[in-house]
């Protein structure tokens, strides 16, 4: 129950800062050089006089600020977003369409992260100063420096030219549509390299963070104690030890996730990946702005999401946090 | 070892006190980062980076615009790593995109720090009202993605170099602010602030003069992982289209020739390379900080 009321307490916090996003767009639109108009038309929209007449109308561009906000805010409740002049198609039919291949391709490099960061990292802690624990931490640190578009195009080369095993453009073959199982193999492997690209740097920081926080976690008392009690080593460390390497990792995660998703939109635009990546890219050579702004609160609301969803699975895995004791 | 000169011999050895005086934190620091593997290594990395860039052009004066062959020659007497789309010298463009890179990323640091300082700060020390508000503003920054926000204010403000330092400056202080906050409210309450708070000292005396200076270590350390941070930005940026076209920079570079990826490699190679041998320069620059800042979380890692 006290979950409940912490969970609906969370949802609104969420709805307030989303709408705390919505009013920062209203306010760019208009601290931007220029008319409003030709922001909320895109500026090589080719917007004509009569459209540049309907938009006046229809934003209230002719009203005090305040009634401005409450149109603008009104259009979105109804689900409008705005109007791309360029791709002429609502901007959130075209997010809609973009969302799932992006969100696919973040929740697989999330996964793999994770699990091959830990796993590293757990490895590594075991003997902290052995050959293995070296290479993971000159991997990590070669990782995190690594320009994701930079390592992600060095893929391209290697399987685009030198070694062609993997495919390195878009989703799906396009040449030989796959059906059934086949189909799905096909996008797998079309996943496979911008995954990586995406999954390499979160991987060097998660297997850091759980390289340090295994280290630490095995050199305390309860794991002494489990030890001695007689416990197998694999459930001393997949268990008791695990727990708390995790909890520092899942933290990280939830605070990362825009970054994932900003890091995605880069290695899309790599690959030709066709979700988001492929929208922001043409909205910025556009200047198709609601496009671009519809990206920016879309990419809060995950970010949001993800912050609600780490802080159940907090829960699950600490239960000082369940029941409230210290 | 020549010490005190006492007329009664003394009962007790007199301690042996080290000959020269007691070093300054920031000498001990210093000798503390030389000892520092990664932190040597690091900076070594980092001199030669930014010396290249400042007598680069002395030793290889090309216009990183100038047309100076065919498009996509690869790497050889004339150009010593080749020409991009245009026929632009690689390594010029290199020398020259350097200092605008390095530039960005510094200053654009500076705008993380100095905003993540004084939100921090300020929560921290105030705390009630004052905290629930600002904790409500970062979080608020911290839900928007930075390099999509900086996007956006890119787009609309305009593509110069300027726009972007500030843009990337005003997006990503949250984890600066975070980190000055909780430093200001674990030293808030210790002894030598309420002594110095007792003696009368004035709110802004107590912020920049005695919880600034110790608040400081971790967020150094911060500061320096911000320029790399900052320098990636600058290279996402440019590689969505985003760079200042009328100066040369290593996000540039890339963002420029990533279409030509199979026909040149070296023109986009070379320039993400040297991005990320900055960032890593800078990363390991960050761990002996740590180090010499922190030598107590040393012995746990």
């Amino acid at each position: 129950m006290a979950f409940a009321i912490h969970l609906v307490r969370q949802i609104a916090n969420a709805v307030a800062l989303l709408l705390a996003v919505l009013v920062l767009n209203f306010c760019l639109i208009h601290l931007a050089p220029g008319d409003p108009v030709q922001v909320i038309a895109g500026e090589m929209g080719g917007a004509s006089a009569d459209v540049v007449a309907a938009l006046r109308a229809k934003y209230g561009l002719d009203h005090s600020l305040a009634e401005q906000l409450f149109t603008y805010l009104g259009n979105i409740a109804h689900g409008d977003f705005g109007y791309s002049y360029y791709f002429n198609e609502p901007v959130l039919g075209l997010i809609a369409q973009r969302l799932p291949a992006t969100l696919y391709l973040t929740l697989c490099a999330l996964v793999m992260s994770v699990i091959i960061g830990t796993l590293l990292g757990i490895t590594s802690a075991r003997r902290p100063n052995g050959i293995f624990s070296h290479t993971v931490t000159v991997f990590s640190l070669a990782g995190y420096a690594a320009p994701i578009f930079w390592t992600g195009l060095l893929l391209l080369l290697l399987f685009g030219s030198v070694w062609p095993i993997l495919p390195v453009v878009g989703m799906t073959d396009v040449v030989h549509p796959k059906q059934g199982f086949s189909y799905i193999v096909d996008v797998a492997r079309h996943l496979v390299l911008p995954a990586l690209t995406l999954a390499l740097v979160f991987i060097a920081q998660y297997s850091r963070l759980a390289r340090v926080n295994m280290i630490e976690a095995l050199s305390a008392d309860y794991i002494r104690t489990a030890r001695a009690k007689g416990l197998p080593e694999w459930l001393v460390i997949g268990k008791h030890a695990l727990r708390n390497t995790l909890i520092p990792i899942v933290t990280v995660v939830g605070l990362q996730f825009g970054n994932l998703f900003a890091g995605a939109v880069l290695v899309e635009t790599v690959f030709s990946w066709p979700g988001m990546g492929r929208l922001v890219f043409d909205s910025i050579l556009r200047r198709d702005y609601p496009t671009l702004m519809a990206v920016l609160f879309f990419s809060a609301m995950m970010v949001m999401a993800a912050n609600i969803v780490t802080d159940i699975v907090y829960r699950l895995i600490d239960p000082r946090i369940r029941t409230g004791r210290p | 070892m020549t010490t005190l000169q006492t007329s009664t011999p003394l009962a007790i050895e007199p301690l042996d006190l080290p000959a020269r005086p007691a070093a300054s934190p920031a000498r001990a620091a210093l000798r503390q980062f030389l000892r520092s593997p990664s932190g040597v290594i690091g900076l070594c990395l980092l001199i030669v980076l930014v010396l290249g860039t400042a007598v680069g052009p002395i030793l290889y004066p090309v216009d990183p615009l100038d047309l100076v062959g065919g498009p996509f020659t690869p790497p050889s007497a004339d150009a010593w790593l080749g020409t991009d789309y245009l026929g632009r010298d690689v390594l010029a463009g290199l020398i020259y995109g350097g200092r605008a890179t390095l530039t960005v990323g510094a200053v654009a640091a500076l705008i993380t720090i100095a905003i993540g300082l004084t939100v921090g700060a300020l929560s921290g020390f105030f705390g009630g009202a004052v905290d629930a508000i600002l904790v409500k503003l970062t979080e608020f920054f911290q839900i928007l993605p930075p390099l999509l926000f900086a996007m956006v204010l890119v787009t609309l403000f305009g593509q110069k170099l300027t726009t972007i330092t500030l843009a990337i400056g005003a997006v990503s202080w949250t984890s600066a602010a975070r980190l000055t906050r909780a430093e200001f409210m674990r030293l808030r309450n210790l002894d030598f602030v309420k002594a110095a708070r007792t003696a009368g000292a004035g709110n802004a005396h107590l912020i920049l003069r005695v919880l600034l200076p110790n608040a400081l270590p971790p967020v150094i350390v911060s500061a320096t992982l911000a320029i790399g941070v900052a320098i990636l930005f600058e290279g996402g940026l440019s590689f969505l289209g985003l760079g200042d076209p009328n100066v040369m920079s290593w996000g540039l570079m890339l963002g420029q020739n990533r279409n030509y990826v199979l026909d040149a490699w070296w023109a986009v190679t070379f320039p993400g390379a040297a991005i990320f041998l900055a960032v890593l320069a800078i990363s390991l620059v960050g761990d002996g900080i740590n180090d010499a800042a922190n030598p107590r979380l040393r012995r746990r890692t």
